[in-house]
């Protein structure tokens, strides 16, 4: 097996009382991205500081390309890091920030020249580069901060959610453009965000940060179809999932869930679930409204239409006085008027995630 | 309620040794009763100041506003008949949440059972019932600025006015309490102003949405209107997430040649004869630009043109691709799971019907929707 580029193993980090980190391992690839995502104070911007070595874990190592780096000062590890504040040299040019890390290292004139030429092309900012800070727009600091961090070519680089504060359209060109942009440097990436699409667009793996730990760790599309626990099913989704507690019951050979004041027979896989507790999960693309009765929909009151990019969120309630909030594609959110109506939902029970209500865990789909 | 009405609204900040600094510029805004209206831009277009000004806040430099048949602009806040969320919250931090909510309930003399019943629904609604009897210092932002939503929407004024209200609400709350309050704006015929400058609040609950920039009121239309009929490329390129692509184009024989990123024709766009005379009369004083929004590239359509993956974004239920159409960078929005990697071929339909046309100079729509009848048979 090859050395990953980068190794977290098992590092604790504790505050005072407080554990901040806790047993946390990771590996990251030469040319890989990981996405860590999770809500704030879950950790991010301490494991961050381990690596760029502002801060010392209090157990555990950190390697890169099998070496450990614990003993090297931030100056003298093979780290690039990029912020969301930007944190540019207001005095100098863009040019001469891009260039402060190479001149660092003692690199001759005519190299720095042509290395931040050529990253200054790749990022389109050749034509700022006499430019100070304040001259520069938002998008052009942010790039310019992202050249410096790249410039060196670093074995890792550390981007703490540089995207967020630019405007949307330059955050969806960025989002598009990043995954080329960091895969042609062949560094190990690790990408701080609290945005779920951001991660999803980004990560070739996702690490979910919560409470110091790493709950799961997985591609972007399984996080997502089978989130490792309830709180992660709920950071990942927008709207937030809809959730309900149910109890599966034994009938007729099969399993079925009581939900909406209707039957609705489960697949095979959930009979070990039968008379016990559970959270029910229903994503709100799973759930199909209609204007007029469809066989296996429940009646339901459409209290309000609220739309959502490309599509519209319905906010529906139950016969049995529940929320359910579903989506349509943007074109048909029309036709729903501005609620406050009658109509129909389905859920699709193959679709249903279904949790532990004490510990969160998921129990269904079951693990491949 | 009631209506709102501001007619040439102007407010112009003195600058010291500088020509005085024109923050809104005659602005015309009609509010229908019980409509919901969301001021929308980027800071500094003038859209906080216009809300302070119906507020009674700031005051108007020129320029009148009504509330209903009544001219409000010379009264004092108090006397206006409105209710304000703040956007940085303004609790009383001596008293519980529950009597900051119910403070101006209790000073218009409502029966206590009244205030509590009130208090209870709007506390519920907000998911703030278990912090009742805690106070503002104790508490977090989220719940804080849900706390002054609360305080502003339980009056039912005649018009409500909220500042930036959800900017600080927790990410899985949003889409269910945005739900919850436009929910309740509708069942009480809740007149509203509200000052954002997330496009994605504003499209989620106003009815219309005013696009300001540098203190110009740059289209005042519904959330659907503005994404299919902008009225200039600002707003075009403002409104959608992500936003709308906009390619160079110039006439050519039987419509339009589509410009890649290298200036160079990259495919054609064929219409029929008036259409493109018509824009080619429009070109000759300036460029012309062409818009199609993300998702309504029609991706896998046999048809289409062949365009290259550059990149493949699946975000759990929409896919967002980059192509490279013959030298063109298009952004398109898939509902469903595509599959295709980097470097592969995917086949895209453009529809005419989706396309807009802006002339370059002024940045003004020319045309929304090349119709199909216009377009040259292939």
């Amino acid at each position: 097996m090859t050395t990953p580029r980068l190794a977290l193993d098992r590092l604790r980090k504790r505050y005072r009382d407080t554990v901040v980190l806790d047993d946390v391992s990771l590996e990251v690839a030469a040319g890989e991205t990981v996405v860590v995502c999770g809500p704030s104070g879950g950790g991010k911007t301490v494991l961050l500081r381990l690596i760029s070595g502002t801060s010392s874990p209090d157990a555990g190592d950190i390697r890169i390309d099998g070496a450990s780096v614990l003993n090297l000062g931030p100056e003298e590890r093979d780290v690039g890091m990029a912020f969301q504040n930007f944190a540019l040299y207001p005095h100098l040019t863009a040019f001469e920030n891009i260039a402060s890390p190479l001149r660092a290292h003692g690199l001759a004139e005519a190299e720095i020249k042509e290395r931040v030429g050529s990253i200054a092309a790749l990022l389109r900012i050749g034509h700022v580069l006499g430019h100070r800070p304040r001259e520069l727009s938002n998008g052009q600091k942010q790039r310019t901060a992202l050249a410096r961090a790249l410039v060196r070519g670093p074995g890792v680089l550390l981007l703490d959610d540089p995207l967020r504060n630019v405007d949307a359209k330059l955050r969806y060109e960025m989002r598009l453009e990043l995954p080329r942009l960091l895969g042609s440097f062949g560094s190990a990436v690790i990408y701080v965000t609290q945005d779920y699409k951001e991660a999803m667009a980004l990560g070739q793996r996702i690490a979910v940060l919560r409470g110091g730990r790493f709950e799961q760790v997985a591609v972007p599309p399984a996080i997502y179809d089978r989130p490792a626990n309830v709180e992660i099913a709920r950071l990942f989704g927008d709207p937030t999932i809809n959730l309900y507690p149910c109890r599966p019951q034994a009938m007729g050979g099969g399993t079925i869930v009581e939900l909406f004041g209707d039957r609705l027979p489960l697949e095979a896989a959930a009979g070990g679930l039968a008379g016990r507790d559970v959270l029910l999960g229903v994503r709100a693309e799973d759930v199909e409204v209609t204007l007029e009765p469809v066989p296996g929909a429940v009646p339901v009151e459409l209290d309000a239409v609220t739309p959502l990019n490309v599509r519209a969120v319905l906010y529906l309630r139950t016969r049995d006085g529940k929320e359910l909030l579903a989506t349509v594609a943007e074109d048909e959110a029309p036709r729903f008027g501005r609620g406050h109506r009658s109509v129909w939902a389905r859920v699709t029970p193959d679709r249903f995630l279904m949790f532990d209500p004490a510990s969160g865990a998921r129990l269904l789909p079951v693990a491949a | 309620m009631a209506s709102l009405v501001l007619d040439q609204v102007t407010k112009t900040y003195p600058a010291r040794g500088k020509p005085a600094v024109l923050a809104v510029d005659r602005l015309n805004l009609t509010v229908n009763d019980g409509e919901i209206v969301g001021l929308l831009g980027s800071s500094g277009c003038g859209k906080t100041s216009t809300l302070r000004m119906i507020a009674g806040f700031e005051g108007v430099t020129s320029g009148s506003i009504r509330i209903g048949e009544r001219p409000v602009h010379m009264l004092l806040p108090k006397d206006r008949g409105v209710a304000m969320a703040f956007e940085g919250y303004a609790l009383y931090p001596p008293l519980t949440i529950r009597d900051n909510i119910g403070f101006a309930l209790l000073r218009e003399r409502r029966p206590r059972a009244e205030i509590a019943a009130r208090v209870g629904e709007i506390a519920r609604l907000l998911e703030i019932e278990d912090i009742l009897d805690r106070y503002p210092p104790t508490i977090s932002a989220g719940q804080q600025q849900r706390t002054s939503l609360a305080r502003a929407l339980i009056r039912r004024a005649p018009v409500s006015l909220l500042d930036e209200p959800m900017s600080q609400l927790e990410p899985q709350l949003r889409a269910i309490l945005r739900a919850r309050i436009k929910d309740y704006l509708i069942e009480h015929k809740l007149t509203t102003v509200f000052v954002t400058h997330d496009q994605t609040e504003a499209i989620a609950l106003a009815d219309r949405i005013a696009v300001m920039e540098q203190g110009v009121l740059q289209q005042f239309a519904t959330p659907q209107a503005l994404k299919e009929e902008p009225a200039n490329l600002f707003v075009a390129s403002f409104i959608g997430e992500p936003p709308m692509n906009i390619l160079d184009v110039r006439p050519a024989d039987g419509g339009l040649a589509v410009l890649g990123l290298d200036g160079r024709p990259a495919f054609h766009v064929a219409l029929a004869a008036p259409m493109t005379a018509r824009l080619a009369a429009h070109a000759r004083q300036g460029g012309l630009k062409l818009g199609i929004r993300p998702h309504r590239v029609r991706v896998g359509d046999p048809r289409g043109l062949a365009a290259t993956v550059v990149s493949n974004q699946w975000l759990g239920d929409q896919t967002h691709l980059a192509l490279d159409l013959a030298g063109c960078f298009l952004v398109v929005v898939a509902h469903g799971h595509v599959r295709s990697a980097i470097g592969e071929q995917v086949p895209v339909g453009l529809p005419l019907a989706a396309m807009h046309v802006f002339d370059a100079e002024s940045g003004n729509a020319l045309v929304h929707g090349l119709d199909t009848r216009e377009a040259a048979a292939a």
